[in-house]
């Protein structure tokens, strides 16, 4: 029994990626289950708008956090600076009592800020914008579109790939008289298409089952949505060219994944979490999605308040895509490069 | 000692190759050509070097050090439209049928491929569900659609029983009479006669080329025979020969006949020991300790 433990651990130190898995995911569940798994809000950002602006922001008790204030505004702009998510509460005292508007596309700061001025009693009005009931699909569902994006882009594709290496077809396709981009786009513009597809199934389902509004603009979710999934595909890719098998590939894929589900914003606020671990939810590309998504499909948001999300996609998909494309390449044609720097040994090579 | 070249150009022509994988050199220093209308074949155990050899020649993996040269060209993408590859893994799609992978191929080439009537049956199962000789059929009929000149084909028989490999052979022949150049490894020395010219490799390296006649021309084996042919055997083996037993009779290889008999008189047995024609495996043996 002894021999068989020790190999055992022989075995799984030579298995760089399980012990990863090892040390990685311990220390991830540690963070967010300690730092970041915190549903409490304890800042809400607050503007306040109308005439008695100054005065009530002076009076403006926990958890509200003024960000500013514009006496000469009034509720057309209070909806401009929800829906451009400027601030989660605008209190507009042009109104008697003061109406105080709340992004409900922002569930937990919505839950807090609801239940603060609860506290208030009449000395306000509340009026929820943009998911009035709170209802948790309709924040769910424009984040699980990407959930399922990443989920295909990274997983499917990278298992479809290694799959082609591993039954040596990979070295077929690199003898034909295919170009390498053929092979690349050929192998991936399926899992594109596919991806699409399922973006699409999941949008119009969560529409038609659970209500959820589309108010903005689909050119913009679509075009946010392509940059996402060249990052995911990107991923995929990359997975593959460091994977000899599809296990091997899956588990770096949950890799990526995992964070991505738990510090993007999904699950657990961003505002929620300290700026520590927020840092690691703006590298991840789901973040972003996250952020178009909701944006677009529930407060109706443009492309004057989403272009930075946007921007950091296209920047991520770029960088990305490329280093996947390029890694992919010297897999098909090795012989342009100069002779020296051939690294990887497909199984059998020295056979 | 090479053999005199067949009647056809040079279709591959390697020079003074080298690859290495870090500090494991898998060829050193080989030289090879094939010529239009022969069939080339690549002899040696698993681990000698062949199938990098062959991927260097198909421009999946660039040589360390040396030249080659495919169509009068380093190995290019207009190349590959004019030779067929058949890999050891086959390179068939186990989850599309067999008109499926034939017709992914056509695509690709451009040119139509018909299904071959022996696979006519099979032709709407899925390649995994059919067996490895007929996968191998398949992958030949694919690897030949296009009408290639040169032919690679990396340990086509390993895995196929007898009557298939004749019939692959055949099939490979039949290449080669109509002119196409035939580049084939083996690790099976009994397929040796079915090659034009040879190559033996052993860890890496070129011990050997010509034909088998000419390969075991240099070398010597002698046979023993006695009716204590299994005391013989032992004797011999443990004097440190390189002795085998078909049958009841013993066989040495790369031994001077004197030196077998020293062998036996010291152990007390009395035997005739006549030199005899080495067989391959026994060439290479001997091939295998002289440094090239």
């Amino acid at each position: 029994m002894r021999a068989m433990i020790l190999k055992e651990f022989r075995e799984l130190r030579r298995d760089r990626r399980t012990v990863a898995m090892l040390v990685v995911l311990p220390v991830l569940l540690l963070v967010v289950f300690g730092y970041a798994a915190n549903f409490t809000i304890d800042s809400v950002a607050t503007q306040v708008v109308g005439p008695g602006a100054e005065h009530a922001a002076a009076a403006l008790p926990e958890p509200f956090d003024l960000q500013g204030t514009d006496p000469s505004a009034g509720a057309d702009e209070a909806h401009r600076l929800l829906r451009d998510n400027e601030a989660d509460v605008v209190v507009d005292t042009g109104t008697v009592p003061p109406t105080v508007y709340v992004d409900g596309s922002n569930l937990f700061v919505a839950q807090a800020a609801v239940a603060a001025l609860g506290r208030l009693g009449d000395q306000v009005s509340t009026e929820v914008l943009f998911n009035p009931d709170l209802t948790t699909s309709w924040v769910m569902v424009p984040g699980l579109v990407g959930l399922i994006l990443a989920f295909i882009g990274t997983i499917i594709t990278s298992i479809g790939l290694v799959r082609e290496r591993q039954t040596g077809t990979l070295e077929q396709l690199a003898v034909m008289p295919l170009r390498p981009s053929d092979v690349i786009v050929g192998k991936i513009a399926p899992y594109f298409i596919l991806a699409s597809l399922d973006m699409l199934v999941v949008t119009l389902l969560g529409v038609w089952i659970f209500d959820v509004p589309f108010v903005g603009n689909p050119v913009l979710f679509a075009a946010g949505a392509a940059g996402f999934l060249l990052v995911v595909l990107g991923f995929g890719v990359l997975i593959s060219t460091a994977s000899q098998t599809q296990g091997q590939a899956i588990q770096l894929a949950i890799m990526t994944l995992l964070p991505q589900i738990l510090l993007s914003g999904f699950i657990f606020p961003l505002a929620a979490m300290p700026p520590g671990v927020r840092w690691i939810g703006y590298c991840l590309p789901l973040t972003y999605f996250i952020q178009l998504s909701q944006g677009i499909m529930l407060r109706g948001a443009g492309i004057d308040s989403l272009w930075p999300a946007l921007v950091v996609l296209t920047g991520m998909a770029a960088v990305v895509f490329t280093a996947a494309v390029l890694r992919f390449r010297r897999d098909l044609a090795p012989a342009r490069r100069r002779p020296h720097a051939h690294a990887p040994a497909p199984s059998g090579v020295a056979a | 000692m090479p053999a005199e070249p067949a009647a056809g150009p040079a279709l591959v022509d390697v020079q003074g190759v080298t690859r290495r994988f870090g500090t494991f050199t898998a060829v050193d220093d080989a030289s090879l050509v094939v010529h239009a209308g022969e069939i080339v074949g690549l002899l040696g155990a698993n681990g000698a070097g062949k199938t990098t050899l062959i991927r260097m020649v198909l421009g999946l993996t660039p040589p360390t050090v040396g030249r080659i040269l495919v169509f009068g060209e380093p190995p290019s993408r207009s190349g590959r439209r004019r030779l067929g590859y058949v890999p050891q893994s086959l390179g068939l799609y186990d989850d599309l049928s067999v008109r499926e992978n034939l017709a992914f191929v056509a695509a690709v080439y451009g040119s139509p491929v018909p299904v071959p009537p022996d696979l006519a049956d099979v032709a709407d199962a899925l390649v995994g569900t059919i067996g490895l000789g007929r996968q191998r059929r398949l992958a030949f009929a694919a690897a030949l659609a296009h009408g290639p000149e040169l032919l690679v084909l990396d340990e086509p028989t390993s895995g196929v029983d007898p009557l298939a490999r004749t019939r692959l052979w055949d099939a490979v022949h039949e290449q080669a009479e109509a002119g196409v150049g035939v580049l084939v490894t083996t690790h099976y020395m009994s397929e040796a006669q079915q090659c034009d010219r040879l190559m033996l490799m052993s860890r890496g390296r070129c011990v050997a080329t010509g034909s088998e006649a000419d390969i075991v021309a240099g070398t010597t084996a002698v046979a023993v025979r006695t009716t204590r042919w299994q005391d013989a055997f032992v004797a011999l083996d443990a004097a440190g020969l390189p002795v085998t037993l078909a049958g009841r009779a013993v066989r040495v290889a790369a031994t001077p006949p004197d030196d077998v008999r020293a062998a036996l008189l010291r152990a007390g047995l009395e035997a005739q020991v006549d030199q005899v024609r080495p067989t391959l495996e026994e060439a290479m043996t001997e091939l295998d300790r002289v440094p090239a």
